[in-house]
């Protein structure tokens, strides 16, 4: 169920990040994500025995406030992302692209230099939680992500209007008095911490894949916009127990045969467009 | 406030604009007055751009004042800026036109979609409602957007280079609706364009738009063979043939 939920949140922002052709910010967000976690391991600020206290649990037998640090700084590194992101629409010296590529291979180098300063007997659970996998997701990941979920659905339902003008055409959007700044950056700051968390459970490979190929796959199948979600959605969804069954029967790691088989997919479906 | 003064919609006091510590242009004073049709005309990076970003409200003026109350602008960007990937219908388009006026957690309501009805009839597009915007020619894009800006009853309508790109038959029935439009319902009409024969026999006021240079007035001023040879650096010469003008470049032996 929770790579259900997974599938579903990334192919649902997926529609937003291959539409608005940022799907570079899909990578460069899950690598920082990752470099959350990989900072997390440092240990250099315990959040957790700060927060002990406050809450009165045992963090090093409860299993969701133990990974409560890397799950914060994941978050944190992703949204320190997205803001320096958002800046591209402020500045013109800067261009969407050029930011992502500096946010991507930075994020990439500080995890390397974080796991090298990570304590030794870390290091394989630390590569382990940054893999990921969908087939060993706990009950409380379950509920996080589902948690994730409904917020996100929340945020696009609620502000549905706003930020499908503003992703559609933010000049005309701002000329006609919409803040198009502030929707922009709720919508990347949805958009970051979905990935965030989702990178953190699911691992990078399966998040960024997730993102950029079941919208995909969509948009050749549907007519209307609703369509483009309803697919996508589908898609996200189905395949992930699939690959599951895969990976059981075949006995390979289920995340990159998810992957195999929405790459798959597409491929079907692009070339049934094609010949038609 | 005398009769005259009550038909100023917009007036530029000393405005100075530019971005950050780069001044495009500074002293300007004008004023927009209702009923207005107005070229906007200019090379690229003459400024024309920023004039409009001050004027809509979403960068600041460097300096001086803009005196515009309760102005609602309609804007019809550029085409090649909206290219969607999403499937949307020109009737989805033309709704969003409606979103600034609604509440935020507000859904269309019936007078919302009697506006996109009278907007899509305004500019003869109401049989592509629905259809994919993607799937539209140029110039059917093109009257999707002016319906989107139609939509939100606006008191003055910005269009920026609306015939850029066009094939000939659409570059003048583009033309053609956005002057009904200016006729029929006295709208106050700005539009951008970087050519001068686009807008010198459509319009009634002209803002000339060169580095470092701003002029504007009446489109008879405007259009003299002195102004036009100073503003532009060359030898210009302005006919008016059976009421229309044609403005050439003399090239010298």
């Amino acid at each position: 169920m929770g790579s259900i939920a997974a599938g579903i949140i990334c192919s649902f922002l997926g529609v937003f990040v291959v539409s608005q052709r940022v799907v570079f910010l899909g990578a460069a967000l899950t690598q920082a994500a990752v470099a959350g976690v990989a900072f997390a391991f440092l240990h250099l600020l315990n959040l957790e025995d700060l927060l002990a206290p406050i809450f009165g649990a045992d963090f090093m037998s409860d299993t969701f406030f133990h990974h409560f640090e890397h799950t914060f700084f994941s978050l944190l590194f992703s949204v320190i992302a997205v803001i320096i992101f958002s800046q591209s629409n402020r500045q013109n010296l800067l261009t969407k692209d050029g930011l992502l590529g500096i946010i991507f291979v930075v994020a990439i180098a500080l995890r390397i230099i974080f796991i090298q300063k990570s304590p030794i007997a870390e290091v394989a659970e630390i590569e382990s939680i940054l893999r990921g996998d969908i087939l060993f997701i706990g009950a409380q990941e379950f509920y996080t992500l589902l948690i994730i979920l409904v917020i996100v659905f929340l945020i696009f339902s609620l502000f549905s209007k706003q930020l499908k003008f503003v992703t559609f055409d933010s000049e005309t959007a701002a000329a006609h008095g919409i803040n198009d700044r502030l929707w922009l950056l709720i919508f990347y700051l949805t958009v970051g911490v979905g990935i965030s968390l989702t990178t953190r459970f699911v691992g990078d490979v399966f998040t960024f894949a997730f993102l950029i190929l079941p919208a995909s796959t969509a948009l050749m199948l549907a007519k209307r916009v609703t369509g483009v979600f309803v697919y996508a959605i589908i898609i996200g969804s189905a395949i992930p127990p699939i690959a599951i069954y895969l990976a059981f029967i075949y006995d390979i790691s289920s995340g990159p045969t998810a992957v195999v088989a929405a790459l798959i997919l597409y491929v079907i479906v692009f070339l049934i467009k094609k010949l038609k | 406030m005398d009769n005259n003064k009550s038909k100023t919609l917009i007036e530029f006091k000393d405005v100075s604009i530019g971005y950050g510590t780069t001044i495009v242009h500074n002293n300007i004073n004008i004023e927009i007055e209702k009923n207005d049709f107005i070229g906007l005309v200019g090379p690229n990076g003459s400024g024309k751009t920023t004039f409009l970003k001050t004027l809509l409200g979403t960068i600041k003026p460097l300096s001086g004042v803009i005196e515009k109350d309760n102005i609602i602008f309609g804007y019809v960007p550029q085409r090649d800026t909206v290219q969607p990937l999403l499937p949307y219908s020109v009737h989805d388009v033309v709704m969003m036109g409606r979103y600034s006026l609604m509440g935020v957690f507000k859904n269309p309501s019936k007078l919302d979609e009697q506006k996109v009805d009278e907007s899509l009839e305004k500019v003869g597009i109401s049989d592509l409602r629905k259809l994919n915007y993607n799937s539209l020619s140029g110039g059917q894009r093109q009257r999707t957007l002016i319906a989107r800006a139609l939509a939100v009853d606006p008191s003055v309508l910005i269009l920026d280079e609306p015939t850029n790109g066009m094939d000939t038959p659409s570059h003048y029935s583009l033309l053609k609706l956005i002057s009904e439009l200016h006729n029929q319902s006295e709208l106050t009409i700005l539009l951008v364009s970087h050519l001068l024969s686009d807008v010198a026999n459509l319009v009634k006021k002209l803002m000339l738009f060169e580095a470092g240079r701003f002029q504007s007035g009446l489109i008879e001023e405007m259009l003299s063979e002195k102004n036009l040879g100073q503003t532009y650096s060359a030898n210009i010469e302005v006919k008016k043939i059976n009421g229309e003008y044609h403005i050439t470049s003399r090239h010298s032996e």
